[in-house]
């Protein structure tokens, strides 16, 4: 729990209480105190083995400023999130109050399974809150012509470095330059049972998330600007490159081990440039590893040095019965306290920007993903078929890191799968 | 009348949880949405569109392919165990116990265990192979290994459930033939060869015919170890389905290729039945 952002909530309150008083109106600008009333269900993938803890202290809160809301809180699994809500949706009961990720909510959103929150968030009592949030989040939730949810948590993915190891091979200042800096970093820490660089391979594994970083770099994406076809163009030498990374042998055998054995690996004073996400932090902080770490992000490309960062919402069903009740809890849940007390709890990022400064004190690495990171973060295109689309082409680039396949020919399959399915 | 109504219950319960199924799967196949948005009626779109998705013949192909790796692999493993327990004097339960023990395990139980076993670096499995080739194996990275090695965690969780049948199998023949075949001369070999393959023959007709049902709808351990990769070379057909219905929202293609997997078991049993036959 961060003290300090509690602590200028209360004071905040404390001196807020003598105008409330006075005018005889409660006027938060973060929920509105005991006007809503109903039984409302949150779901949400867990980000922590505590995670129904975490949620029972934001509920708690609640339950003091809305009393007559009753929160019931349930989780659905991370590896079956879609198979969990479509039956959600198909019942025609679904959970009122739901955390979708940026890669899963444009197609609910698309097939009517979700509330357009466009008047909710822009509603002149909430003005201040939105103001917090940065445009890049709201870009995030908007899908169409509507907004459907409020970001609220981001998980970025980031480079863990094992300093000792580049340091021992002289790179340690020089390896993030370039990506040949970055290459030669690799090659000069490979040996004896360690690997100069991971990224993950696997579709699993949503291995995309690493490659992302050097696609945006040089300026592509996958879609065009206006989302109607391929926008991979111009990554051809960034794919290239992570090609040549797995030939040049400094990566761990392609497809061999997964995100958490990559990691244990890392742990294990076996990688130098590990590509990860920040909640690893918090296992690194815990048992910390025999060897000083940091993060980092990739080298800057021909068109900017971006971070991968993956986005949660909170949104209303549309076929939630009591709508102004999970209204009022996404409020409360997205506040500043509330956020923030949660994102330091399971070690991910919050999207809010005025309590960045108070986050993270006594975490370095968290602190500098959130206050240096996410300004840099270029997320996905929240398009309706982005997760069809990126689990149909990675098979290419999985190919392609075995070898046999360049760059360009990788980018011309992807294109080929990805017009195909805009159609 | 009297028959019908004894029947009622049996052909209620099977035309509400099969017959009624069925034919709203197959309405399914030629309509889009239906779960989570209204049917459109497409016609034959997603039948058209199974006939030119390279990867439904892929993972048909995979899943074949599986089928013949991990069901002849499982039956010899499990003749052997049923062999050697039905030899056993002295304590058959416990060995039945320990040998039924994969069968009970979870999938996710499993694959942990099999990391151990397969890792790249602290594997057992990978430590002998350093030991004689010097090199370690990527048992689930490489596409030509991946299906083999899902074949083999599943034959490993497999092995118990059939060994124990074909011991049962074995326990029911009639013993006089065995004492028989002693007098005249035959051998543990032949006798096996000549007196209990042949008998067991209706034991493994229903092994074979269940085993291929199940086995063509691998889809836990691909889901768990894999999720299809490396780049679809342990993409089943069940996985492809599962990925049409709740990753893609495509209920109307995952029903059209539901439809394509019952079509494929159709066939294999009849294929089966007609080699079992009884020829006298």
């Amino acid at each position: 729990m961060n003290i300090r952002i509690w602590a200028r909530s209360i004071a905040k309150g404390a001196l807020a209480a003598p105008a409330i008083v006075g005018f005889g109106l409660w006027t938060s600008p973060v929920h509105g105190g005991g006007h809503v009333s109903g039984d409302i269900t949150m779901i949400k993938g867990p980000h922590s083995a505590d995670e129904a803890r975490f949620e029972a202290m934001i509920i708690d809160d609640f339950k003091a400023v809305e009393p007559g809301v009753n929160v019931e809180f349930t989780t659905y699994d991370w590896a079956n999130m879609n198979a969990e809500l479509t039956a959600g949706f198909a019942s025609g009961n679904p959970a009122d109050v739901l955390y979708l990720v940026d890669l899963i909510y444009p197609n609910y959103a698309e097939l009517g399974a979700l509330l357009d929150m466009s008047d909710l968030v822009n509603s002149e009592e909430w003005a201040e809150e939105r103001a917090l949030i940065p445009e890049f989040a709201w870009d995030l939730a908007r899908q169409g012509e509507g907004t459907w949810g409020v970001p609220v948590l981001g998980a970025v993915y980031n480079i863990y470095i094992n300093k000792d190891l580049l340091a021992e091979a002289g790179v340690l200042d020089t390896w993030n330059n370039s990506y040949a800096d970055m290459m030669d970093a690799a090659k000069k820490t490979t040996g004896d049972g360690v690997y100069g660089f991971s990224v993950r391979s696997r579709t699993g594994d949503f291995a995309f998330w690493d490659w992302f970083p050097y696609i945006h770099n040089a300026g592509a994406d996958i879609l065009t600007d206006d989302w109607s076809g391929c926008g991979l163009w111009g990554a051809e030498a960034a794919t290239q490159f992570l090609i040549d990374m797995h030939e040049a042998g400094v990566t761990p055998p392609i497809g061999s081990m997964s995100t958490q054995e990559q990691f244990d690996l890392f742990k294990g004073g076996r990688i130098a440039i590990y590509h990860g996400e920040t909640p690893q932090i918090g296992e690194l902080n815990a048992n910390p590893p025999g060897f000083d770490w940091d993060v980092a992000y990739a080298p800057p490309g021909e068109h900017g040095q971006t971070v991968m960062g993956n986005f949660g919402i909170l949104s209303i069903a549309s076929a939630s019965p009591n709508q102004d009740a999970a209204w009022e809890f996404i409020k409360h849940w997205a506040s500043g306290p509330q956020v923030g007390r949660f994102a330091e709890q399971v070690n991910l990022q919050v999207v809010r920007e005025d309590i960045v400064a108070d986050m993270f004190a006594d975490n370095a690495a968290m602190r500098k993903v959130q206050q240096e990171f996410v300004p840099r973060v270029k997320g996905i295109q929240p398009h309706p078929q982005i997760l069809k689309i990126l689990q149909s082409i990675w098979p290419v680039a999985e190919q392609a890191y075995r070898g046999g396949m360049t760059g360009k020919q990788v980018i011309e399959r992807m294109c080929a799968i990805t017009d195909e399915i805009l159609g | 009348m009297t028959a019908y109504l004894f029947l009622a219950p049996a052909l209620v319960f099977f035309g509400t949880f099969l017959i009624w199924p069925g034919l709203s799967l197959f309405v399914q196949t030629f309509h889009n949405g239906g779960v989570m948005s209204p049917a459109v009626f497409v016609g034959t779109e997603n039948w058209e569109r199974t006939f030119v998705d390279p990867l439904v013949l892929k993972t048909i192909w995979n899943t074949l392919r599986y089928c013949l790796m991990a069901i002849p692999a499982v039956f010899v493993i499990a003749m052997l165990f049923a062999l050697a327990l039905n030899s056993i004097p002295v304590g058959q339960t416990a060995f039945k116990t320990i040998i039924y023990y994969p069968t009970l395990q979870p999938i996710l139980i499993a694959a942990l265990m099999f990391t151990f076993v397969l890792h790249q670096d602290f594997g057992v499995l990978n430590i002998v192979m350093r030991a004689i080739t010097g090199e370690p194996v990527n048992f689930l990275g490489d596409e030509d290994l991946a299906m083999p090695t899902i074949a083999m965690v599943e034959v490993w969780k497999g092995m118990g459930f059939w060994a124990l049948l074909f011991l049962a199998g074995i326990q029911n023949l009639p013993r006089d033939l065995y004492h028989a075949a002693e007098l005249d001369g035959a051998g543990p070999v032949r006798r096996f060869f000549q007196l209990t393959l042949p008998l067991l023959k209706p034991t493994f007709f229903f092994s074979v015919t269940f085993a291929t049902i199940v086995n063509l709808q691998v889809f836990d351990s691909i889901f768990v170890l894999t999720d299809g990769g490396p780049f679809h070379s342990t993409a089943s057909t069940t996985w492809y389905i599962y990925r049409s219905l709740f990753t893609f929202s495509e209920p109307g293609y995952g029903a059209t290729l539901s439809f394509v997997l019952v079509l494929v078991v159709l066939v294999l049993t009849a294929i089966q039945s007609y080699a079992f036959r009884d020829k006298s």
